[in-house]
């Protein structure tokens, strides 16, 4: 069995029970509050994800490392690199 | 850690973020169980603004993308060479 029909089913059987107590569909009769809250399941889940994705990108532009000693060097080996190609007749 | 604007507008996501998902979550999950003359359905609009809602910032979004992109398309067209 492929790793793409183990995940089909595996959110077949997902879809299957949220259809069944949203829209009743074997006549259980549940609370109507059980059903009001499980009717927007689907929604509720991609707006979840949606916040986890906008937290982990903020957290990691705010936690990313400056880091001083490669600039400097990157800087440097830019001077360099311009030197040698004016010696070498590239105008900048 | 990255310095000044960085961490500004990391930290106001990572907060705005955790706010929508507090404020949903109990509008989704939480206030069906609870009393209908209780005094927390004041903050919270009707039931049908939480669908409708986040289907409307999608459309808006995909709009925001769709242009995006049809303007880079645009500024990137190259004339045909008249050869």
């Amino acid at each position: 069995m492929t790793k793409l029909v183990e995940w089909l089913f595996g959110v077949s059987v997902v879809v299957a029970a949220w259809a069944l107590v949203s829209f009743d569909l074997l006549d259980l009769s549940l609370p109507q509050t059980y059903r009001e809250v499980a009717w927007p399941m689907p929604l509720y889940l991609l707006v979840s994800f949606g916040c986890y994705s906008l937290a982990t990108v903020g957290y990691r532009v705010a936690t990313f490392n400056d880091c001083d000693e490669a600039a400097k060097e990157l800087q440097g080996q830019i001077k360099e690199a311009k030197e040698d190609l004016r010696k070498k007749g590239l105008k900048m | 850690m990255a310095t000044g604007v960085d961490q500004a507008v990391g930290m106001s996501l990572v907060v705005f973020s955790l706010l929508l998902f507090t404020y949903y979550s109990v509008w989704v999950i939480i206030l069906p169980f609870v009393d209908s003359d209780h005094v927390l359905h004041k903050y919270f609009l009707p039931r049908e603004y939480s669908v409708i809602l986040p289907g409307i910032a999608a459309v808006i979004l995909l709009l925001c993308i769709g242009a995006f992109t049809a303007v880079i398309m645009w500024k990137n067209r190259k004339p045909k060479k008249v050869d």
